[in-house]
């Protein structure tokens, strides 16, 4: 029986295995390979030019350089933001209400709040970039909160939030965060369940408030899911690009004011044909996302708590 | 569990993944891979029926873009090409992703045979042309015309169609459509409030302080897509000095932006905004939205293609009146008439496609005069053929204002550079909303035209004459 073991597993794991290498591996190899030529994406002839699309790249004022500052900027906020907002709501739904008969509860409806929050998460992508987008509209069309800012006599963008340079990149990570906080509130409360509430109770008696509860016993004890929550966010954030597409002005605009890293290379592989540069920022992209996952799981170990 | 010596590879297993992966590596390698093929050049025989020596049993590959103009009229052209050639399977594809369906074909080296390479996810037009993907169509505008033979099919054309086509001297796509862009304004609207319709750029800014009074702003367009305003400003300096001021700008011509019409032309735009005379909002609203507030008569004036009427027919309300007045010049301009017209939705034949005379005998289908008819009657818009009888008003509007071949002009620049494209507009959105002056945009324009012409990786482009 031994003797047949590992052509048994072989054999399990070679269509997988090998599906993952012709459509993951393959692929990602040959975006490297396609990075060092002048392929325009539209013909079978291409030369090889050593690492000169590389140095372009970050000569690019007009595309690359700002989609790299705006899609930083969405890779710090985003996930502080949704994570801060996750937490708190997920907070005072399990925890933040008022102890009754000294059991710990969350706030009054708390049921029916988690199922609001998760409604964006139901939506797709394009529906939510569609809503936004009118929600975002000037006033004189039928912009949503540019009216009510007008109604309630608050100066609000003359063209509305996405045609304006200050505001456009801000809407987008808005939506980004109103999208995902709903997940990451039902991710943190399942966490905030397993913990055991005789924790709670102990500090309860001890005359800690809910903010020392906070920060002194769930946050502590979550971190596990918060590091989770945090790579996971921060890759959504290095792809942010169906919501640039759907919203912004020339998908990306105004004048490259919300131009993000996967729009730049959708922009420069299918409307400038230049496959190879496209690829470049592709292989950089990947060697971003790689290095930030490394980095924040060797960062963020922490010693691991039994209960 | 792990006392086996037996390593997991031994060579018999290992020999069989090694030839898994190479399987997988040569499909998946067809991107970066393919040679060029020897390919026959296509060329006008003798007989004036089958003026390619079209193989009668060879299929033919077509796509087309189904956007405002729909695929039906490709369906009656392909039922004529069918008529003559009954044995021709023709493989029909109608699809708004072009780049997404077809390029990967195009670097296969298996493109379609016929292919409308038109829409927003159209194909770069210029990195086509200089990786020579494309055939070039001389031999079907030197063969006889399907109507007449004793007409080639060139002289059914009308005037300065094929420019918009033609890069350094070759004719590599066929823009299909006869368009026009102008101002419209609804002709109702007019007559109800006792308004002139401006003949001088002048008399409207004279106006408008009466359209304002009137609780309407003067003017919208599509602010998202600020190339609507492209052949605005061009055709008003090229107006005012002449067609040779846009040449020079589609040269590259050093200063050729900061000429006084130019200038001009911007100025008297930026004043636009700073009147007052944009509908608010307006830089904030797309394509839609603009030409729906324009039908709600919210706006006066309107810069667009003279597809709009027909796009518009059965949105705008029943008494709105579309008329075109074209760009309304400065005093004292030297050519008054010019007017951006000419080809649009370029039809191309790939250099590699299976059956290149099948796909010229079927452009020719479509340049009869029953091909273009069809279109006609379908879409109601032009096409490029002389004679297409069309029936509504501001379609015949239109036709008086394109009636000068000398007047008719394409600003190209936007589509022989990229780069020049992607700055320009979101230039034109700036200088409309306020947020640069006309001399920042004249810098901007200036600028990316020296660094544009200083590349010497760009390819260069020039008008024939």
């Amino acid at each position: 029986m031994k003797h047949g073991r590992y052509p048994f597993i072989l054999s399990f794991l070679a269509l997988p295995v090998g599906l993952y290498a012709w459509l993951v591996i393959l692929p990602f190899a040959q975006a490297f390979q396609i990075s060092l030529t002048d392929w325009s994406g539209s013909s079978n002839s291409f030369d090889y030019i050593g690492f000169d699309n590389y140095v372009n790249l970050f000569k690019d004022e007009r595309f690359v350089l700002p989609a790299l500052r705006h899609t930083g900027i969405i890779l710090v906020v985003l996930p502080v933001v949704t994570i801060a907002l996750g937490l708190f709501f997920a907070f005072m739904l399990n925890l933040g209400g008022r102890s009754r008969q000294g059991r710990i509860e969350g706030v009054r409806g708390s049921k029916f709040h988690k199922v609001v929050y998760f409604f964006p998460q139901v939506l797709s992508v394009a529906i939510v970039g569609i809503l936004w987008k009118q929600v975002y509209a000037p006033e004189g069309f039928g912009g949503l909160i540019t009216g009510a800012l007008g109604a309630v006599g608050l100066p609000a963008p003359v063209n509305g939030f996405l045609a304006d340079k200050r505001f456009v990149l801000a809407a987008v990570i808005g939506v980004l965060v109103w999208s995902a906080v709903g997940f990451y509130l039902v991710f943190f409360s399942s966490a905030m369940a397993s913990i055991p509430r005789d924790i709670y109770e102990a500090a309860i008696i001890d005359g800690a408030g809910r903010f020392q509860m906070f920060f002194k016993i769930t946050l502590p004890l979550l971190w596990d899911s918060v590091q989770t929550a945090w790579i996971y966010l921060s890759i959504v954030a290095l792809d942010v690009f169906v919501l640039v597409y759907m919203m912004t002005p020339e998908q990306g605009g105004p004048d490259t004011a919300s131009e993000v890293v996967g729009g730049v290379i959708w922009k420069y592989a299918f409307k400038h044909g230049e496959q190879a540069f496209a690829s470049a920022i592709g292989v950089v992209l990947f060697f971003a996302a790689l290095s930030l996952a490394v980095v924040s799981l060797r960062f963020g170990r922490r010693e691991q708590i039994e209960f | 569990m792990r006392n086996s010596n037996q390593p997991i590879f031994n060579r018999r297993n290992l020999f069989g993944a090694t030839a898994a992966g190479l399987a997988a590596s040569s499909l998946a390698a067809c991107a970066t891979s393919g040679s060029d093929d020897e390919v026959d050049d296509v060329t006008v025989g003798d007989d004036a029926e089958n003026p390619f020596d079209v193989d009668g049993s060879a299929p033919l590959d077509v796509v087309i873009f189904d956007g405002g103009f729909g695929n039906e009229y490709a369906v009656a052209h392909q039922e004529i090409y069918n008529r003559a050639f009954p044995d021709a399977v023709i493989t029909h594809l109608a699809t708004q992703a072009i780049a997404e369906t077809q390029q990967p074909r195009f670097a296969e080296g298996k493109p379609a045979d016929v292919l409308d390479n038109s829409g927003a996810q159209q194909i770069p037009m210029d990195s086509l042309v200089s990786d020579g993907e494309l055939a070039e169509l001389t031999p079907l505008l030197d063969a006889p015309s399907y109507d007449d033979p004793e007409v080639t099919v060139r002289d059914t054309l009308r005037e300065g169609v094929l420019t918009s086509g033609t890069f350094n001297g070759e004719v590599y796509a066929l823009n299909y459509v006869f368009s026009a862009w102008t101002v419209w304004y609804d002709a109702k609207l007019f007559r109800d409030q006792g308004w002139t319709p401006p003949t001088t750029w002048e008399e409207m800014v004279a106006l408008c302080p009466q359209i304002v009074e009137a609780g309407i702003a003067p003017w919208t367009y599509a602010g998202q897509h600020p190339v609507y305003l492209y052949d605005l400003l061009l055709i008003l300096a090229g107006k005012h000095g002449g067609v040779d001021v846009l040449k020079n700008i589609d040269h590259l011509e050093p200063d050729a932006w900061r000429h006084e019409s130019v200038v001009k032309a911007a100025e008297a735009l930026a004043a636009l905004y700073t009147e007052g005379y944009i509908l608010e909002g307006t830089p904030g609203i797309d394509h839609i939205q603009s030409q729906t507030a324009f039908n709600e008569r919210k706006a006066a004036f309107i810069p667009c293609g003279s597809w709009l009427p027909n796009e518009q027919a059965s949105i705008a309300p029943a008494d709105f009146e579309y008329m075109p007045m074209g760009v309304p010049p400065f005093d004292g301009s030297v050519q008054p008439g010019l007017i951006s017209a000419g080809g649009d939705e370029p039809f191309v034949v790939p250099k590699n496609a299976t059956n290149l005379s099948g796909a010229y005998e079927y452009l020719r289908i479509m340049l009869s005069k029953e091909g273009a008819q069809i279109f006609g009657d379908t879409v109601q818009a032009a096409t490029i053929v002389k004679g297409v009888e069309l029936d509504n008003p501001a379609a015949q509007a239109t036709d008086a204002l394109v009636s000068n071949p000398d007047d008719l002009f394409q600003p190209q620049f936007r589509f022989w550079y990229t780069k020049m494209n992607e700055e320009v507009r979101p230039a034109l959105g700036s200088l409309l909303s306020g947020e640069s002056t006309a001399a920042e945009f004249i810098d901007r324009m200036q600028t990316v035209a020296d660094e544009t012409a200083a590349d010497d990786t760009i390819e260069k482009f020039h008008h024939e004459d």
